[in-house]
């Protein structure tokens, strides 16, 4: 419960606000209840959990070292990245999915974040990977990973959302869970060198206005940027969360786009070349392009707009306490900046409440919302609305198809719902 | 006390020579002895019978100052033979017959972890090296930077780091930009000269194309459709081909070259690409000759039919964005929530069967 309350880091405060919180919901009239089911349990068998010694009361675990990788509990094997394999052709250029549901906080663990590759994951040591920078430059240069890591560097936390994520939504409640609909996002913190730095180095020509990054993989991966981009927040990133980059991700090296399409943060970074045009490659084209109602396309539709979901409850993860207090917790972003406000409704977007904001507020990050309310029993249709620093405030599907359409298969941030039966059980629906 | 003195000494080592492996160096020391009648490495290692060999990787074969190689050996250097792993793991395995003519009278190293230990033990004195003939003289760099400069990059020898802030990275070799550099733009930049007809590109694409893509572009199963869907833009089930949605040619050539036939991707020589490039474009109907050939030179000519209809990111301007509105928070709908679409009826999540998809990602 203290988790609600703002100044955690005060442990007097946080005590007593954990004891007002408990005394309230006792006193309240729904709040009764809960406390009645509560002492029920009390009042019966004495749990064996606790009068009996358990094996592992008893039996020393595994010393140190017995991983010495650590890896997550046994009982976590749940928690996992679940690909929907009728989506493409074949493994090697599909997607798979971060479980949202099954996550808290904002930090996306290395080994959940999504992936998706066009020509497989390339596995390339570091000694053999080597960055070329050219085009209209003073000095065409190749950089070792030994040169990028003695360049000044920084910290930063981004989402990086594929422009697909909720792409199987446009026409409709498709897929059932948040993974599925919601799960082409993860939020990382990367050490990188800023981009710009290396562009200095090699000296960028006046005329100069696009550049291109490529990829070392099979796919060759490509995509224009902006040169005005490239030299505001881009990173050359070789660690995530601390760690090297994961092969998925693009280890050794991946561009960092942050705020915009997924698409663009080139994984096996190999070569940027500076022009002076954008070079219409197939995925600034065939790809990565809005198809909208009236037939004509979107296209470099960078940013990646204001956007929320709730993770729990969810599909896949059910209310499975039953009636009385319940937490309702999402993630919310904007690729334009901060997310100041978060809305979520109970009954549809009929009435609407500002939900509470997990103080962590990063630009272009992720951000963790909680929603304390007492539970009924009854069905409920559960939404979010995120409203960034800039105003954007998150659109409704509605509001969505009624301006593009519904073959634009990217870039679709409409307002989800749950359904929540009574049985605690959650669908995605869409609602009138 | 004293090992765990010992342990932070190598810790510390371990830190500033990177990658070569330590336990293989020290392996490799011992072997090394089978080397040292002739070569001298460290310190102060001057050449003897043989070169001494600090700096060694990343450096042209005969490139050490000073000393007298065989013809071979200079011949096997102008000839591009760059000492790292596995041309010195062959040149060391059997001496005379990877560089014929070679001046080192040694048998060879018979065991491959006798090699790559004593490779991994050079390797530790080409990272820390800072001898004179590994630079050009009249430098003011730190030896910190000649580490890096001259010994992860062969051709860094040859050149100084003059450029930038920091020095770091050396410079980009036209034959290296050359390799790598094969985008290509729609005004036509980066078109590699060649040519090839349709009916060239008819038979690569039955052999190398057709069996995910299709006898005609149609698509097998769901690998991508290259052909067909013109006019279909608007309809409720679009199909976005080169002929109905690409704008640009330069994309389908650019895009085969690197990353087609999927599998064997850069494979194609500029000659096929062009002619896959011409049959793509029959198959979609924008040109009707077998005998017609496309080249550097008249592939601007050509224009796809959709590339009017691409226009800038409006979302900033839709409604949504642009009211500027405190959006309603308490009696916004008259009527309660009615569930007009579920998930369920579709049942396509992948715990569930196999079913009949809306919409699938590109
Ligand atoms: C009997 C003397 C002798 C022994 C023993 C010997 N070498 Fe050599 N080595 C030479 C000579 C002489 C050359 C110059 C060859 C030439 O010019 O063709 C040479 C050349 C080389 C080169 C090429 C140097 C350059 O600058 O291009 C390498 C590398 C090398 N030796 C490594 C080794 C290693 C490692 C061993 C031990 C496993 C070894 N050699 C044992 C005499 C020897
Ligand atoms: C093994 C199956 C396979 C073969 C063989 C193959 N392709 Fe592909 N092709 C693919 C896949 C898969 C994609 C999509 C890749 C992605 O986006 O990740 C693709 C994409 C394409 C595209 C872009 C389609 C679009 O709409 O964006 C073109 C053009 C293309 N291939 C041409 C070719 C040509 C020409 C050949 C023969 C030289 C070829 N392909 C051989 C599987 C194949």
């Amino acid at each position: 419960m203290s988790e609600f309350k703002r100044n955690t880091s005060d442990p007097d405060t946080s005590r007593r606000g954990f004891l007002r919180g408990g005394a309230l919901a006792v006193g309240g009239a729904v709040g009764g209840m809960a406390a009645a089911l509560s002492a029920r349990a009390m009042a019966g068998e004495p749990s064996e959990l606790i009068t009996q010694v358990q094996e592992w009361n008893q039996i020393p675990g595994d010393g140190v070292d017995a991983a010495p990788y650590g890896v997550p509990s046994e009982f976590e094997a749940d928690v996992v990245r679940r690909s929907v394999p009728w989506l493409t052709a074949d493994p090697i250029s599909s997607v798979n999915f971060t479980p949202l549901h099954a996550l808290d906080g904002i930090i996306t663990p290395n080994g959940l974040c999504f992936e998706r590759h066009h020509g497989g994951v390339a596995q390339i040591a570091p000694a053999d990977h080597r960055l070329m920078i050219h085009g209209l430059v003073d000095n065409p240069l190749v950089f070792t990973m030994e040169d990028l890591q003695r360049f000044p560097r920084e910290n930063r936390m981004y989402f990086l959302e594929c422009a697909a994520n909720s792409g199987m939504e446009w026409r409709g409640a498709q897929l059932n869970g948040c993974q599925f609909t919601h799960g082409m996002i993860h939020n990382v913190m990367y050490t990188g060198v800023p981009l710009k730095l290396l562009l200095q180095e090699a000296g960028v020509k006046p005329n100069a206005a696009w550049l291109l990054a490529e990829g070392a993989d099979a796919s060759a991966m490509t995509r224009s940027i902006p040169l005005e981009k490239a030299l505001d927040d881009c990173l050359v990133a070789f660690k995530m969360n601390g760690e090297a980059l994961r092969p998925e991700q693009g280890y050794p090296v991946r561009l960092v786009v942050p705020g915009w399409e997924g698409n663009m943060w080139i994984k096996w970074l190999r070569r940027i070349e500076i022009g002076d045009q954008p070079w219409h490659q197939r995925e600034e084209t065939s790809k990565y392009t809005d198809l909208l109602a009236n037939g004509q396309a979107r296209r470099f539709t960078w940013e990646m707009d204001v956007k929320s979901v709730i993770t729990n409850p969810s599909p896949q993860a059910p209310i499975a306490h039953g009636r009385g207090h319940a937490v309702l917790s999402g993630l919310a972003w904007s690729g334009h900046g901060r997310v100041k406000r978060v809305d979520v409704s109970i009954d549809g977007g009929r009435n609407w409440q500002t939900a509470q904001l997990d103080p962590m507020r990063m630009p272009k990050s992720l951000r963790r919302f909680y929603h304390a309310f007492e539970w009924d029993g009854t069905e409920l249709y559960l939404q979010s609305r995120a409203i960034d620093e800039f105003g954007h405030v998150q659109p409704t599907k509605t509001e969505l198809r009624s301006a593009r359409g519904e073959n634009s298969i990217y870039h679709n941030n409409g307002i989800q719902t749950w359904q929540v039966r009574g049985s605690g059980e959650v669908e995605n629906v869409e609602i009138s | 006390m004293s090992k765990s003195l010992n342990l932070v000494l190598l810790l510390a080592g371990l830190c500033v020579s990177a990658p070569a492996q330590a336990q293989d160096a020290d392996a490799g020391q011992k072997i090394f002895k089978k080397c040292k009648a002739c070569h001298a490495v460290g310190d102060g290692a001057r050449n003897k019978v043989g070169p001494h060999l600090n700096g060694i990787f990343g450096r042209v074969a005969g490139g050490g100052a000073d000393y007298k190689y065989s013809k071979a050996m200079v011949q096997a250097g102008d000839d591009g033979l760059i000492w790292d792993v596995d041309t010195l793991a062959a040149y060391l395995e059997k001496p005379k017959a990877y560089i014929k003519g070679t001046k080192m009278s040694f048998a060879g190293l018979r065991k491959d972890k006798d090699v790559a230990n004593v490779t991994a033990y050079l390797q530790s004195f080409s990272m820390t090296s800072s001898k004179p003939e590994a630079e050009p003289s009249g430098s003011s760099q730190s030896s910190d930077e000649v580490v890096a400069v001259a010994t992860t990059e062969p051709v860094s020898q040859l050149m100084r780091a003059t450029h930038g802030q920091y020095h770091l990275g050396r410079i980009a070799l036209p034959e290296e930009i050359l390799a790598w550099d094969i985008d290509v733009r729609p005004d036509g930049m980066g078109l590699p000269d060649g040519r090839g007809n349709v009916a060239r590109g008819g038979e690569l694409y039955d052999e190398q194309c057709a069996v995910c893509h299709g006898a005609f572009g149609e698509g097998e199963g769901r690998w991508p459709v290259l052909a067909g869907g013109q006019g279909t833009l608007k309809d409720e089930r679009p199909e976005k081909t080169i002929g109905s949605y690409w704008p640009y040619l330069s994309t389908v050539f650019d895009y085969v070259h690197r990353a087609m036939p999927f599998g064997n991707a850069q494979s194609l020589s500029n000659d096929d690409v062009y002619a896959l490039t011409a049959y793509l474009l029959y198959l979609n109907d924008i040109v009707s000759d077998e005998e017609f050939e496309l080249s550097k030179e008249n592939f601007n000519a050509i224009r796809l039919p959709n590339e009017g209809n691409f226009v800038a990111d409006s979302r900033p301007d839709e409604l949504h964005y642009t009211a500027q509105i405190e959006p309603c928070m308490q009696d916004c709908k008259p009527q309660p929530a009615e569930v007009i679409m579920r998930a369920r009826v579709l049942d396509v999540t992948p715990q569930g069967q196999e079913g009949e998809t809306t919409g699938a990602i590109e």
